[in-house]
């Protein structure tokens, strides 16, 4: 059969047709993530902290507020680089910042936080002050921070939060816990103290109070304003960057895990790990299968035999168990889990292999080619290996998903590769923490998906390509 | 006579596995230089013990120095610990074979032991029971289910079966565990999440079953569910194959009895090659459960598994579940072996 018409073929049946889009599909996206994501986005990225700190922690996917009676506050983050104005005060410039927040949820944010990077200053450290001006007029002063003055025998120009910013938890500051204080004391004439206040500002920033009790409060939605204002000494000094996070309690297309991290973007980098797994696994054990078995079934002999035994015990293994003891030896590593599954993936292939040579052995072309003197090299390439190519591409195809399952099983026991994060150890983070025994689905089932639907994208090709391979199996035209 | 003689080549096989996994064992232990470590830690141990003991008697720091670094030289060539680790290799392979693989580092048994032949040991009967519950189940409902899609080959059911079969193959066993947690225990609160027994586990005989019962329900689902459809999709492949033999239908012409022709004449001869689909699956059921136990903490010999690479692992531990793990398989490969021999006159005779 040509190329083109075995093409046609496997399009034209149900499972080749979805398994060929899919694969499409997760190839599109397995391009897209390599452009897109730094190689090391695992160690650079999902397993630094500091990269999701201003995320909310275990969080669902912003779409589900569509299906929620109340919504959830949606995740909100706030960033200026140059000032939106800059007034001349008369202890020196005024760089402000204002930021229009609207605010519609029936919840307060999850946390206040902001964070100040690259500052600059020539003699006198700058002041910065944040306010919060609310749908109802009124406003406070909710941060202050006056930025480290000159060390001893240190020299101006002086730079400040280069390389580590400035952020600062406003829900638990205690200067922002005290201004909130003193704001309920004088709007609202109610005395609360400290501990009533700490770790929840957002809903008394947010909010007014219901009078059913003391610490009632009524979320207030409508138009607030985040006014970040730096005074600066000189002219030339400057603050680089302001950032002000509004916490959400929903977050992005997939939620976020315990650690904030965007789950959406650990999924994507999913994509082309699982399909590297899948193909250089399946690629290497039917490499090895296919050469033993032809070996095996055409040279006969003490060649077949050893071949055979060796097959028929590596076939036997419990290969879970003795995986598990491997890498934990000699320690998590993708490239070590591939050659494992590699090294205990091939007996299968060879035994069905073999016994289809022994089966071609006797055929009499192959008896013609060899009396003509061909030599034994010559007719396992020439004309053994191309008879049994679809045969074995087919097995190719069905051995990927084994590779993508066992992975994933070894990443859930704890024994992934921390440097690339896979589904299978989102799924063991989820796990382990405890995420679903509190629930959180989003962290817990779209990994799995994610699993299912490139090992099914396998099956379904493997099943559509099964009738180009065994024309038996092919339909005949209606 | 003629019995003998497969029965020797198939236990041969699986003794082969035995001990080329034991071999494994041991070279990977010897070759990254564990088993050392794990020497080395044991004789830290005794040396701490006798220094304790020998602080009654030994006042001076440095005679107690030198006493104990005498101590320690005695100690290394005892455990062999001074010669290359290929020459320790039959020593370690027989401490793996007797399970003397010293104490756990943080695990204990349900009793308090620390010694790992105490803690792995009495997780084998937990894992067992999983482990045979769900094959039995699913050869049942594979041989039951099969034979009956064979005689309604190309219905609606029969191709529903192969694509859930083929699906089943693509399906990771364990998530199935986790959604059914994630649905029937989180959100509808219906069957426990995990354990063997509720805490406090009823004491009366009869409670304790159900009690078991209701937390076994959702991992023996769980091990069922994704192995059943490929079960009844090889068994029904293999009888349809049978079932079109002329042995069956001469059965069918000579007027015997339908229920008959299929007991007898079908069924029997499918046999043997059912049996051998069945014991392939079960290797893979012997992985999937031991990601089921972790899943559902069923106190198993997976879950330990589980349990000893968290936080700082439990090397001897490790060593030991493989080695048992690896034990149990063959042990139950031969039985399913000796049985197929019995099964299968074939192979009785032509030998």
């Amino acid at each position: 059969m040509s190329r083109a018409s075995a093409l046609q073929v496997l399009l034209r049946s149900g499972p080749g047709f979805g398994g060929v889009s899919l694969l499409c599909l997760l190839i599109v996206v397995a391009l897209y993530v390599l452009l897109v994501f730094p190689l090391d986005f695992g160690e650079s990225q999902w397993s630094n902290p500091i990269v999701w700190v201003d995320n909310p922690k275990a969080v669902p996917p912003t779409w589900t507020n569509s299906l929620r009676r109340e919504a959830r506050p949606p995740h909100r983050i706030f960033e200026g680089t140059e000032p939106h104005t800059v007034q001349m005060a008369r202890s020196g410039p005024v760089h402000s910042w204002r930021f229009p927040l609207t605010y519609a949820s029936s919840h307060p944010p999850t946390f206040l936080a902001v964070t100040l990077a690259d500052v600059k200053y020539a003699e006198r450290p700058p002041l910065v002050l944040i306010s919060l001006k609310r749908p109802d007029g009124k406003q406070l002063r909710i941060y202050r921070h006056t930025v480290r003055g000159p060390r001893e025998g240190e020299s101006g120009p002086f730079r400040r939060y280069g390389q580590t910013p400035l952020r600062v938890q406003l829900s638990t500051d205690e200067a922002t816990v005290i201004a909130v204080q003193n704001f309920l004391a004088d709007e609202f004439d109610l005395r609360l103290d400290g501990a009533q206040i700490g770790g929840r500002v957002d809903r008394f920033l947010f909010g007014v109070p219901t009078g059913d009790s003391e610490e009632a409060f009524a979320p207030l939605t409508g138009d607030y304003e985040i006014i970040v204002q730096a005074a600066l000494r000189e002219e030339g000094d400057s603050v680089g960057k302001v950032r002000f996070v509004v916490g959400g309690a929903v977050f992005g297309l997939m939620g976020t895990d315990s650690l904030g991290r965007d789950l959406a973007r650990g999924l994507l980098f999913g994509v082309p790990v699982a399909l590297f797994i899948g193909v250089i696994s399946a690629l290497m054990s039917t490499a090895i299968g296919t050469s033993l078995g032809i070996a095996s079934g055409y040279l006969g002999g003490r060649a077949d035999i050893t071949i055979q035994r060796i097959s028929d015990i590596v076939a036997n293994v419990p290969v879970l168990p003795l995986l598990i003891f491997m890498l934990f030896i000699v320690g998590p590593s993708l490239w070590m889990i591939i050659f494992i599954l590699v090294i205990f993936g091939w007996p299968g292939l060879t035994i069905q292999i073999r016994s289809m040579v022994l089966h071609m052995r006797t055929n009499q072309l192959l008896e013609a080619i060899q009396s003509l003197g061909a030599s034994r090299r010559r007719v396992m390439f020439r004309h053994i290996l191309p008879q049994i190519t679809p045969y074995v591409f087919a097995q190719l195809i069905f051995g990927a998903p084994a590779a993508i399952l066992s992975e994933a099983g070894l990443s859930f026991l704890g024994l992934g590769d921390p440097s690339i994060p896979t589904w299978g150890q989102i799924l063991e983070a989820g796990f382990r923490t405890g995420g679903i025994y509190l629930g959180y689905w989003w962290w817990i089932v779209p990994p799995g998906l994610c699993i299912v639907l490139t090992a099914l994208t396998f099956m379904l090709l493997g099943l559509g390509i099964e009738p180009v391979v065994n024309p038996r199996l092919r339909r005949s035209p209606p | 006579m003629s019995l003998f003689r497969p029965l020797l080549v198939r236990s041969l096989t699986m003794v082969g596995v035995f001990f080329v996994v034991l071999l494994m064992l041991v070279l990977t232990l010897g070759l990254t230089g564990f088993s050392d470590r794990i020497l080395a830690a044991t004789i830290g141990e005794q040396l701490r013990a006798e220094r304790t003991a020998l602080a009654e008697t030994i006042r001076d720091p440095d005679e107690m120095e030198k006493v104990l670094e005498k101590r320690r030289e005695e100690l290394e060539i005892f455990y062999g610990l001074r010669t290359p680790w290929y020459y320790r290799l039959p020593r370690t392979a027989l401490r793996v074979l007797t399970l003397d693989l010293g104490e756990a580092r943080s695990l204990r048994s349900f009793d308090g032991s620390n010694r790992v032949f105490d803690i792995v040991t009495e997780r084998v009967p937990n894992s067992m029971l999983l482990l045979t519950t769900s094959f039995i189940i699913t050869a049942i409902i594979g041989i039951i289910g099969g034979s009956y899609l064979a005689t309604r080959q190309g219905s609606w059911l029969d191709r529903f079966v192969s694509g859930f079969a083929a699906v089943s193959f693509a399906i990771p066993t364990w998530w199935i565990g986790i959604l059914f947690i994630l649905i029937l225990s989180i959100q509808l609160r219906i069957l426990p999440s995990g354990g063997m027994y509720s805490t406090p586990p009823p004491t009366e005989p009869l409670p304790r079953f159900f009690d078991l019962v209701s937390h076994a329900l959702l991992p023996v689902i769980t091990l069922v569910l994704v192995s059943f459809g490929p079960s009844i999709y090889s068994i029904r492949t293999i009888t349809l194959n049978i079932a079109q033999e002329d042995h069956v239908k001469i059965a069918r012409a000579k007027g015997l009895p339908e229920r008959r022709v299929r007991l007898r004449h079908i069924l029997r001869v499918a046999a043997p090659p059912i049996v051998t689909g069945l014991l392939f699956g079960l290797a893979g059921s012997l992985s999937g459960s031991i990601l089921v136990e972790t899943v559902f903490n069923w106190q198993g010999m997976g879950r330990l598994y589980y349990d000893a690479l968290a936080g700082t692992p439990d090397e001897n531990v490790i060593v030991a579940l493989t080695f048992i793990f690896t034990l149990m398989y063959v042990a139950i490969r031969i039985v399913l072996e000796v049985l197929y021999v019995f099964l299968d006159p074939r192979v009785r005779y032509t030998d």
